[in-house]
């Protein structure tokens, strides 16, 4: 009787792989072939030799000695470095303090941390551009209270500063899944582990060291690769916050594919790029299926 | 599930797909026949997109009424969409044989572009050349044939303020360079003003017409369109000199501010955190008190930038007598129209008089009939390197020491052919 049932398993996913087909299937062939072409002439791995070597993606000329631009891809790896640990132990330590029944206003507080993740991006990179943005930000103004008055700029304005503005910005935004993610996670531990350490003598650091942090293992997986995956495509808080400017100092893989595509109009170039950030974004989302599956 | 349920739930499905097919038939019917209703009343909706919202939207709106109302069979529907949105919308619609609308704003560079691939209509028969500013037609004109009529133009003149910031400070309106110079050094000095000129910034092109205006100024409209043709580099010893000796300076002196949102750049220039702002004309439709607006161009400039709205009627448009008709209206009695509301714009049809505008534009429309006018020099270009362009100047605002870097960038990102 199994021929039957996956026939008819095939007849209900049949809806699904038809809309797949045109929809993203074919995209992401068409895509590949076009990778290969300049024009309508076939250059096999040209085009990739060309985006691969070209400034706008590393920029060897001025990494690491010298203040950005340097390099969209250069800049993604930046990226990571910075926003994936900082939101992820920030999301931890926030989801740590907040997690006890007696701080009182913590729902408050976390809905206003998690309002970050709930407005639409284009807002969040108009918000990032006014918070950095001097006479108007919050961020100049408090370098400035400081006496720090050279970072009491418009930091987009600066390719020094520029890139950072986006990442802390991003930060901002994305500190909130996180902040969800563990705070989730930690409801469900069993209070029992805890009064058993207790009972043990265990200090505070060794609590959370041998209960908590494994425990919540799972968690982190999932928060890590969501943040990767999340660092790899930014676009839209870059093209609005800074438009991966001033001299492409905050420029990122997703927004040079986009420069491609709408401002040059080079099809083939875009689609190098794209190929690229989809094979980059494959090994984070397969980790993650390995490590959950 | 047995065999044959299985086999009776395809046959169900089945039989309900063929009803929704047949139900979308009868309901491509029933709109055939309110076509056909259409047809007989002769009424037609033809679709404009252009670029303006807002108080600028109101302006043109004056402009499609008076259309409307010569023409009752004719409905306008206009969409704004800006031309950077269009860019990437356009070319793929095109090809396949497809417009958003009849008549579509764009710049100047893509609806020649796009004509050269056969996806515009001529306009030869409904404008007449020799009616228009000398050299509009140029950007939208391919092997003779022009694609693109030319509606009102921004000028972008030179550095407004207000008059009675100037009286209150006893600052006179300079008529040499150096008496433009000590100018900004003396409104440096006044307390309360954060920078003598605000730049403004986050879509690009505020920065680049100020560079254009010191081409100008200091190269003339000559050396502008060598620039844009590609037959002058950017690196070449003229252009280089304009940086070094005029624009360079004044960065290295603070006299312009960090580049900052332009918009909210106007509100912080009139309550009076900075002087003067680099604008085009349309900014005395986005002022308190248009009156209360003086104009400074560089002394010894010796042409403008006219900026026009060009408009194209893609070959894919469902009414393509209406729709060249609307272009007609557009390019010729629409100017006029335009021009006597308060949307800060200059005709391009040489038929308007000075009599037809609005008032707090008679002067500026009086400078700018006085000089020669140039094409806006990235618009023309287009392109990546239009977008490289806003991008470098906005770096060397800001580093004016990276001159070097931004000239040799500038050289290498121009289109090749």
């Amino acid at each position: 009787m199994k021929r039957p049932r996956s026939l008819a398993s095939l007849f209900f996913l049949l809806p699904a792989l038809i809309l797949m087909v045109p929809f993203v299937i074919y995209p992401v062939f068409k895509t590949i072939y076009l990778s290969f072409f300049f024009g309508d002439e076939f250059v096999g791995l040209e085009n990739y030799k060309n985006v691969l070597l070209s400034s706008d993606i590393v920029n060897l000329e001025r990494f690491p000695t010298k203040s950005p631009p340097w390099g969209a891809l250069v800049h993604n790896v930046v990226w990571i470095a910075i926003h994936l640990p900082v939101t992820v132990f920030l999301g931890l330590g926030i989801a740590l303090l907040l997690r006890k029944k007696e701080v009182k206003g913590s729902s408050v507080i976390k809905s206003i941390i998690f309002l970050g993740m709930v407005i639409p991006m284009i807002v969040g990179g108009l918000i990032i551009r006014f918070l950095f943005e001097e006479g108007a930000g919050v961020v100049p103004a408090i370098f400035n209270a400081l006496g720090i008055e050279r970072l009491a700029i418009t930091w987009t304005a600066y390719p020094e500063t520029a890139l950072f503005a986006a990442i802390l910005g991003s930060i901002w935004i994305w500190t909130g899944f996180s902040m969800l993610m563990y705070s989730a996670g930690l409801a469900s531990i069993p209070r029992d582990y805890y009064e058993a350490a207790l009972i043990d003598g265990a200090s505070r650091f060794q609590i959370f060291k041998n209960v908590t942090w494994p425990l919540l293992k799972p968690i982190t997986i999932v928060v890590v690769a969501m943040t990767l995956l999340w660092d790899l495509k930014i676009f839209d808080i870059v093209y609005v916050a800074t438009g991966g400017g001033p001299g492409g100092a905050s420029m990122v893989l997703a927004l040079q594919m986009w420069d491609y595509f709408a401002r040059a109009l080079n099809y083939n170039y875009a689609a190098v790029v794209a190929v690229l950030l989809t094979m980059l974004t494959i090994i984070p989302a397969l980790w993650l299926i390995r490590r959950r599956g | 599930m047995s065999v044959k349920k299985i086999w009776f739930s395809f046959l169900l499905i089945g039989l309900l797909a063929v009803a929704v097919v047949a139900s979308g038939c009868i309901g491509g019917e029933t709109t055939t026949t309110t076509t056909t209703t259409t047809q007989i009343q002769e009424q037609i909706t033809l679709k404009v997109i252009g670029p303006w919202s807002g108080a600028e939207f109101d302006a043109f709106k004056e402009v499609i009424k008076a259309f409307e109302a010569e023409h009752p069979n004719i409905k306008i529907e206009y969409k704004t969409y800006r031309a950077e949105d269009l860019s990437t919308i356009l070319p793929l619609q095109f090809e396949s044989g497809d417009t958003p609308a009849d008549i579509i704003f764009m710049w100047g560079w893509f609806i020649a572009d796009m004509a050269k691939k056969g996806h515009v209509m001529e306009l030869n028969e409904v404008i007449n050349p020799n009616e228009y500013v000398p050299g509009i037609l140029d950007t939208t004109t391919v092997d003779g044939k022009i694609y693109g009529a030319p509606f009102t133009a921004a000028a972008k003149p030179g550095f407004w303020y207000r008059k009675s910031f100037f009286e209150k400070h006893g600052l006179k309106p300079p008529e040499t360079w150096d008496e433009f110079v000590a100018l900004l050094e003396q409104i440096k000095q006044i307390p309360g003003i954060k920078a003598p000129i605000v730049s403004g910034d986050s879509v690009g092109w505020p920065i680049s017409d100020v560079t254009e205006h010191f081409i100008l100024t200091f190269g003339g409209a000559e050396l502008q369109q060598k620039l844009i043709n590609g037959e002058v580099k950017w690196q070449d010893p003229q252009v280089r000199s304009i940086f070094e000796e005029r624009l360079v300076p004044l960065l290295n002196a603070g006299y312009f501010s960090d580049p900052i949102e332009w918009t909210s750049a106007v509100d912080l220039w009139w309550k009076g955190d900075y002087a003067l702002y680099f604008m085009g004309t349309w900014l005395t439709g986005m002022v308190e008190d248009p009156t209360d607006l003086g104009l400074i161009s560089l002394p010894g400039v010796k042409a403008m930038v006219l900026a026009p709205d060009y408009f194209m009627v893609p070959k894919y448009t469902t009414h393509p007598t209406e729709a060249l008709e609307l272009a007609k209206f557009l390019a010729t009695e629409g100017q006029r129209i335009h021009v006597g509301t308060s949307s800060g714009k200059l005709a391009t049809w040489k038929e308007v008089t000075m009599d037809d505008y609005w008032e707090p534009m008679k002067d500026v429309a009086k400078v700018v009939a006085n000089v020669e006018s140039a094409p806006d020099l990235d618009d023309s270009v287009g392109g990546e390197w239009q977008k490289t362009f806003w991008d470098q100047l906005k770096l060397l605002w800001v580093q004016p020491d990276r001159l070097n870097d931004v000239l040799k960038t500038l050289d290498e990102k121009f289109p090749k052919e």
